[in-house]
């Protein structure tokens, strides 16, 4: 080919952005990866491995994966810290980015973690999950501000850490574009009666997802010990009419019964009980997984409502009892709340620049020319339904741009 | 190492088998792409009506396609030859070709089952199938004034395409005059775009589910039918006397795939679908390089998800054959014809289909996924792998040796896709890790020989570690569970010469466990330094 590469700007460093942008490049496509937060790899980044003695195909290694070949691969250039401003479609997309000062050099930043820690319980240096990141380090502008400032600026040997720095404005124009926004996590304080930020042993599956990848196993956040009795609440925000939440998110059943037996293989003796209304099945080998957690757990056709607190941290769960209908009270040391996907906060922002609609729940839907939808921004989605679409997504976006050979 | 680049000439027809959906949809992404198509129905056509007008456009795109060559009543007889140059028979009827493919994409369909002997029911005029229902609805044949009642999710455990079935089915008779519904259902399976919108819907227009844990009495008796459950709400017996009861229906991996996975040389998996479930494969490669499979092939997907899988196999399909021309990459497998003694153990073990044979056993340089299983099985060491040699091995254990200098020196073999990733992440993290850690990089555990192990232990070191995949998780499939086999035999000679067991550590980890592999690994330190002190 000896014309210039055609360029696509893909939005979002999530697994579907990573997904989308590397197959582009494959096919010898120049990328503008854009990604608002400080480091690559979205949500999904932060999952970890559910694995008992054998995988149960969550894919969340599959992200770092993507993440490392994306990081890799010259024709991706990615950009942290930055939000489409304005987009210009006369003809070409033209985008305005806008970057956040780069507190943190990449060019000296060499991973060392000297200023993670020094001042990681103060929240100004925050490190990302996967060491594929470059770098590793990021400065929450907010809570550095709380710290002494001649320290910070001087932690890094290297003098990676500037505190002046400006944020900045760059054009990028591009052939196409890939929207990979992703989803906002419901907020579990929305569902006041279950004690979510107020009590500490009240946390998400997504918190219980990032704790098991940072200590290496299930323990509870006031005590640091492995949960004796530990309960999962499913739909939490998802299939809910009053929230007007009528949609399921596709992903809890599965990453709560994933992790809920992951506490069972790594102490038998632990006690879990699921409190649900439908199990919900995805993929091929979900009924064979399904039964065997069915051996293992305890399974309660009854959302509760309320949550109640007792000694020493723990909770105390009222339900309906499934065979008599009388009232049970339970009490469990540790509640996780299988939270579900909701539509991205910049979805009408999004919707609006690029030329999109929204569902009647408020995600995505594809209309018009050259823009393409991939991941959890058009829906709930897993993370390897995520990556399917992020490669039609491509596949698409390089028939719209002509590069078929 | 390598420096020369090695290019073989391979073919760049592709056949894509199969008529449905995901089969056209694959053969119009994948001419698109400038490659010649052959495109197989086992039936009279190519893709069946659908409830949208989508289909109708794809098939007449690639009937129109010079490009797609479709042939109707023709299965596939016999594939020989190797990624890149398949020959394949095809038949129609008593007719047989043979073609050279360089790729071959799967797309077959799927099969449904009626699970009336779960409720122990006969078919029969008033006792229907799902697809009797269905047949019935489309021709308006179905008489006003009935009472209907769904049977699902007792005879299986479901999932979101047999629910969507019913939901499509719930719409349609609410077109139907003067209809009363009722759905009895274990668990409502909607975790699929939409479904719980059809679901809220039929509610509001007077459809009522009974769920339940145990499956209701269903009583036929005569003309007179019966279902009862205890319902669980109103904690009452409830009876519904239904005009028909519709009896609900497996979907199922077609029952072709078994046929099609021996010549092709691909795993299926335990449910009768080509891909095994395993992460790396996601979404669309099959075991084999130069085989892709998508849609209903793969797993339970929608008539979506197989569209989507197609523009999938398109790009996988080109990053296969390319412009055919192919580079070899460097770290494919090599047989030694002086030692190969055709005993076919390489053969049997490969998991990628790469090995064939004629006086001695030849390694397919297009299909080789570089993972040394063959290698590390093969009896007399006349295979050996680009990087991996046995020597480069041995000489990484020596070097090791002379300038760790740490103690105690713990040689850890690690699959460069999960336990070595760990290890890095664990380094970078800032995780302890132990002083005198050696990591030697595999391409997978499957290729971590007996031999070097034990070379590790007479150089010297105090542990020896194998990180692997978790089973399932294994990009070459078995190499983990290689890896484990071989521990466990190491062990049993640990313990011949009087050396404690916890001197050999085998670990399944994910590239993401990098605390988990701190933990380990200063675990053995300590249980050494214990037993030396």
């Amino acid at each position: 080919m000896t014309d210039k590469p055609k360029k696509a700007l893909v939005i979002g460093g999530g697994i579907a952005g990573l997904t989308a942008a590397w197959e582009l490049a494959q096919s010898q496509v120049d990328v503008e990866l854009v990604e608002k937060g400080p480091f690559l790899g979205g949500h999904s980044i932060s999952y970890c491995c559910k694995a008992t003695d054998e995988c149960v195909k969550c894919g969340a290694c599959s992200v770092d994966k993507m993440l490392a070949q994306v990081v890799n691969e010259p024709r991706i250039q990615v950009s942290l810290g930055a939000t489409v401003a304005k987009v210009d479609q006369s003809g070409k997309f033209t985008a305005s980015l806008e970057l956040a000062p780069a507190y943190i050099d990449p060019a000296k930043c060499d991973n060392c973690g000297a200023c993670f820690q020094e001042f990681r319980n103060t929240g100004a240096i925050v490190r990302g999950y996967s060491k594929n990141n470059s770098p590793l380090y990021a400065l929450c502008p907010k809570a550095a501000k709380e710290v002494d400032a001649a320290k910070l600026a001087k932690i890094c040997p290297k003098g990676a850490i500037n505190l002046e720095a400006k944020a900045t404005k760059k054009k990028v124009s591009a052939d196409t574009v890939i929207v990979a926004t992703g989803f906002t996590p419901f907020d579990a304080a929305k569902k006041p009666t279950y004690g979510y930020g107020v009590r500490d042993n009240v946390i998400t599956g997504m918190e219980l997802e990032a704790l098991i990848r940072q200590k290496g196993e299930v323990v509870r956040p006031t005590d640091l010990n492995p949960p004796a009795k530990t309960a999962f609440i499913q739909c939490v925000g998802s299939r809910d009419a009053r929230l007007g939440n009528l949609w399921c998110s596709q992903v809890c059943c599965a990453y709560g019964l994933r992790m809920a037996r992951k506490i069972k293989y790594a102490n038998p003796e632990a006690e879990v009980k699921i409190f649900y209304m439908d199990i919900q099945s995805v993929g091929k080998n979900f009924p064979a997984f399904y039964t065997q957690c069915k051996e293992q757990l305890g399974f309660i056709r009854n959302i509760p409502v309320d949550v109640y607190p007792e000694e020493e941290g723990r909770m105390r769960i009222s339900y309906a009892d499934e065979e008599t209908g009388a009232r049970k009270d339970e009490i469990f040391d540790l509640l996780v709340l299988s939270i579900g996907i909701t539509p991205g906060e910049d979805n009408a922002k999004i919707a609006d620049m690029f030329s999109l609609e929204q569902d009647g729940d408020g995600f995505l839907v594809q209309k018009g020319e050259g823009v393409f939808l991939a991941g959890t921004a058009a829906g709930p989605k897993n993370i390897p339904a995520s990556m399917a679409q992020a490669g039609f997504a491509a596949s698409e976006a390089l028939k719209y741009i002509g590069v078929t050979k | 190492m390598n420096a020369d680049k090695k290019i073989i000439r391979i073919a760049t027809d592709v056949l894509v088998i199969g008529g449905g959906t995901a089969g056209v949809a694959a053969a119009n992404e994948v001419a698109g792409k400038g490659y010649k198509v052959v495109l197989t129905s086992k039936e009279d056509k190519v893709a069946q009506e659908t409830k949208n007008g989508v289909i109708a456009d794809m098939v007449a795109k690639a009937e129109a396609n010079a490009d797609i060559e479709i042939m109707k009543n023709t299965v596939v007889a016999k594939v020989m030859g190797v990624p890149g140059d398949f020959a394949v028979t095809l038949k129609t009827g008593d007719k047989a070709v043979e073609r050279k493919f360089g790729a071959i994409v799967v797309a077959t369909g799927l099969t449904t089952k009626v699970l009336n002997d779960a409720y122990g029911l006969e078919l029969g005029p008033k006792v229907i199938s799902q697809s009797q229902l269905e047949a019935l609805l489309a021709q308006g044949k179905l008489e006003s004034g009935k009472t209907v009642a769904f049977l699902v999710g007792f005879g299986q455990d479901g999932n979101p395409l047999v629910m969507e079935r019913v939901l499509d089915s719930l719409t349609a008779l609410g077109k139907v005059a003067e209809t009363d519904a009722y759905v009895f259902v274990g668990d409502i399976k909607l975790a699929a775009d939409g479904l719980d919108q059809l679901y809220a819907q039929a509610r509001q227009e007077g459809v009522i589910y009974f769920k339940t844990t145990d499956a209701p009495k269903v009583s036929v008796d005569g003309d007179a039918m019966c279902i009862s459950i205890l319902d669980p709400v109103l904690r009452q017996q409830v009876e519904v006397a239904p005009d028909l009861i519709v009896v609900e229906e497996a979907i199922l991996a077609d029952e072709d795939n078994a046929a099609l996975a021996e010549p092709l040389q691909i795993e299926a998996d335990k449910n009768g679908f080509l891909q095994p479930d395993n992460v790396h494969y996601f979404p669309v490669k099959s075991t084999r390089l130069g085989i892709f499979v998508a849609g209903a092939a793969r797993d339970l997907l929608s008539v979506e998800q197989g569209i989507q899988d197609a523009g999938n196999v398109a790009l996988e399909v080109k990053k296969f054959l390319g412009d055919g021309n192919l580079e070899v990459p460097s770290n494919t497998a090599f047989v030694d014809v002086d030692k190969c003694t055709v005993c076919l153990t390489c053969y049997r073990c490969c998991p990628h289909g790469a090995i064939f044979w004629d006086s001695r056993a030849i390694i397919a340089e297009a299909a080789c996924q570089g993972c040394g299983i063959c290698a590390s099985e093969c009896p007399n060491d006349a295979i050996q792998l680009g990087d991996y040699a046995d020597e480069a091995m041995a000489k990484a254990i020596q070097d090791g040796q002379g300038t760790s200098g740490k103690s105690p020196w713990i040689v850890a073999f690690c699959c460069k896709n999960s336990g070595l990733e760990a290890v890095n992440m664990a380094k970078t993290f800032g995780y302890r890790v132990p002083a005198g850690l050696q990591a030697i990089e595999v391409p997978c555990a499957g290729k971590i020989d007996m031999d070097y192990v034990m070379d590790a232990f007479v150089q010297g070191a105090d542990g020896v570690m194998l990180l692997t995949c978790h089973n399932g998780n294994c990009k070459s499939d078995k190499g983990a569970l290689y890896a484990s086999w071989r521990a466990a035999e190491i062990k049993k000679m640990l313990a011949s010469v009087g050396l404690p067991e916890d001197r050999l550590v085998c670990a399944s980890l994910a590239n993401n466990m990098g605390r988990k592999f701190s933990e380990i690994s200063v675990e053995m330190e300590r249980s050494i330094k214990k037993a030396s002190s």
